[in-house]
């Protein structure tokens, strides 16, 4: 492997003290480097979360790294008059209700392609991955005009249907994967035991995925709790925005409020970051097999 | 119109051929209906308004190739062109040799690596709204970090306006990106570089190949399927990438850093539908390219 430890360590010389020193060295490096992304990675996110804190008059007057006086005066600011509250509240109902329709509706079309061979499957295949391909920015000016054909622009309502664009294809793509890795000798006992093949979809394969499932839930989650574009263009009254769209008209109102501003972003992430931290393992599994944006 | 279960052998108990495929198909139905209403439909519906002069509140004419040659009359059109490709081309370079970088580093036996792997991780994780305001305010001529971190350790003692300088925002805009969008290259760079089979690198050992052989006749032949297929989807959302572009700078300063996504939004703001339909429909041709060369490869590697 050409790793920096194994370039020196493979080294052809029978000195073992120089090899060992060389080691040493490629071992140092490596950690270096690695130290250094790590803080490149890291300063944004404090520079959110010290800016948050900061005293408002202080940010433009006294740049500092460090906050100088502590204060929540910018999220009591942000929070005050309940409308960002409203926003994350919206935040939470599309997302979670994205997801649910999603896995629901999208395990049953993985399991129907995975376990099932019929004239259509390849090219319905196809279908969900090139709507998994399709951008956002290309659908955003129909699907508005087809909301509002459909009395559902302006309304959360919309914005979930829209939603399922993004989240269907990529949840039945990922879905297949890990249905496919369920055996089908399982099932088939479950339905010798008496179980319907649906009862077997239920009762065996869905358990059988949950890390799959979580992973998908997680990903569906994230993609509907992150969009802007189709917010910024279905949603035109205050009391359905989302929490990027908050964000968003923040900064186009005539003053930056950089410290509500950090505190919102501080605020928004916050439930991402606990679902990161509690299944990062799904995560990365999942993001890895089925190539996602998240 | 033949259904059976998928391996060769007919497992009759599983119920009768037509009840099978009523199943199989009543499964698949709804995913299929709602791609078909809302994607497919409007996929299509993009392009025929792309060829009318609809304006919000009426149904609009078909006005033939008119929105693609007012288009391609503008400068901003080709402002975008431009730097459409220079981020996606630039951004990609950097993701590819960051995130390989920091794959090859953290796939040493090294102790830690795991807090390593979580930490560089981190950008993916945050909502990129989140990410690239963030970057904003770290961007911002007073009070912003960059400038506060060059001022404070002496590299540079002036004030820059990143993002409202035409020489420097696109390159802060794709900083900002690559930022957000190298962990994605880094994990899966990741997953394949530990998915090579030990037995290759044995067998270059023995064939007498040095660590720079190894590296490039087995390790890279091995992950480049997987940084093809990271290559074309970056590509693709890097491309039709709207935050990015929209929270730093709103294409800003006079087009430095305009995009198709943005400017297709700008139309739509300005209630010019059949025009801003034609903005992502000139995206079409390469997106198309790219989108069906990136799913033959994903159907590839599952089957």
């Amino acid at each position: 492997m050409a790793s920096l430890a194994e370039i020196a360590s493979a080294a052809p010389t029978n000195a073992g003290a120089s090899a060992r020193r060389r080691f040493l060295i490629a071992r140092l490096l490596s950690y270096a480097a690695l130290i250094v992304a790590v803080i490149l990675v890291l300063f944004p996110v404090y520079w959110m979360l010290a800016t948050s804190l900061k005293l408002p008059r202080d940010i433009l007057r006294v740049p500092s790294l460090w906050p100088s006086r502590f204060s929540l005066a910018n999220f009591e600011k942000l929070l005050a008059d309940g409308q960002f509250l409203l926003s994350i509240r919206n935040s939470f109902i599309v997302a979670s209700t994205v997801t649910v329709i999603s896995v629901i509706i999208s395990s049953f079309a993985a399991y129907s392609m995975v376990r099932f061979r019929y004239r259509f499957r390849g090219v319905i295949g196809r279908l969900i991955l090139f709507a998994y391909l399709t951008p956002g920015s290309l659908l955003f000016i129909p699907l508005s005009i087809v909301m509002a054909q459909l009395k559902l622009g302006n309304s959360l309502q919309g914005l979930i249907l829209v939603y399922l664009t993004f989240s269907l294809p990529l949840s039945t793509w990922l879905l297949q994967g890990y249905f496919r890795g369920v055996p089908r000798e399982l099932e088939e006992q479950g339905m010798i035991d008496g179980l319907t093949r649906f009862g077997a979809l239920l009762r065996i394969t869905l358990p059988l995925s949950a890390p799959g499932l979580a992973a998908v839930a997680i990903f569906t989650f994230t993609g509907a709790w992150n969009e802007l574009l189709f917010a910024l263009v279905l949603t035109t009254s205050e009391s359905v925005r989302t929490a990027p769209l908050a964000l968003n008209y923040l900064i186009t109102s005539d003053v930056l409020p950089w410290g509500p501003l950090m505190a919102g972003a501080a605020i928004s992430s916050v439930p991402l970051m606990i679902l990161y931290f509690v299944a990062q393992r799904f995560m990365v599994a999942g993001m890895t097999e089925g190539s996602v944006k998240g | 119109m033949t259904v059976s279960t998928q391996d060769s052998t007919p497992r009759r108990r599983f119920g009768g051929g037509f009840k099978l495929k009523l199943f199989a198909y009543a499964l698949v139905a709804p995913v299929v209906l709602l791609i078909l209403g809302l994607v497919a439909y409007p996929f299509f519906f993009a392009i025929w308004v792309s060829f009318t002069d609809m304006v919000i509140g009426s149904t609009g004419n078909f006005i033939g190739f008119k929105n693609f040659e007012y288009l391609a009359g503008t400068a901003t059109f080709w402002a975008a062109i431009r730097n459409t490709i220079v981020i996606v081309l630039v951004s990609d370079v950097l993701k590819l040799v960051i995130g390989l970088g920091l794959a090859l580093l953290v796939h040493q036996n090294l102790p830690g690596r795991g807090i390593f792997r979580s930490f560089l991780m981190l950008p993916w994780a945050m909502p990129a709204f989140v990410a690239f305001l963030t970057w904003r305010v770290l961007y911002q001529p007073i009070g912003g970090g960059i400038n506060l971190i060059l001022n404070q350790t002496g590299l540079y003692a002036g004030t820059v306006d990143w993002l409202g300088t035409r020489t420097t925002a696109m390159a802060s805009v794709i900083i900002a990106s690559v930022w957000r969008g190298f962990p994605f290259w880094f994990i899966s760079i990741l997953a394949a570089l530990q998915s090579v089979p030990k037995e290759l690198y044995e067998a270059a050992i023995v064939d007498g190949a040095n660590t720079w052989q190894r590296f490039w006749n087995v390790t890279i032949p091995s992950i480049l399927p997987v940084i093809i297929v990271t290559t074309l989807l970056s590509s693709i959302w890097t491309a039709n990438g709207f935050e990015h572009v929209w929270l730093l700078t709103a294409g800003g300063p006079s087009d430095a850093t305009m995009v198709f996504p943005v400017l297709a939004y700008f139309g739509m703001q300005t209630q010019r539908i059949g025009e801003a339909a034609a903005v992502s429909v000139y995206m079409l041709p390469v997106l198309a390219i790219l989108v069906i060369f990136a799913t033959s490869l994903m159907m590839r590697r599952e089957e």
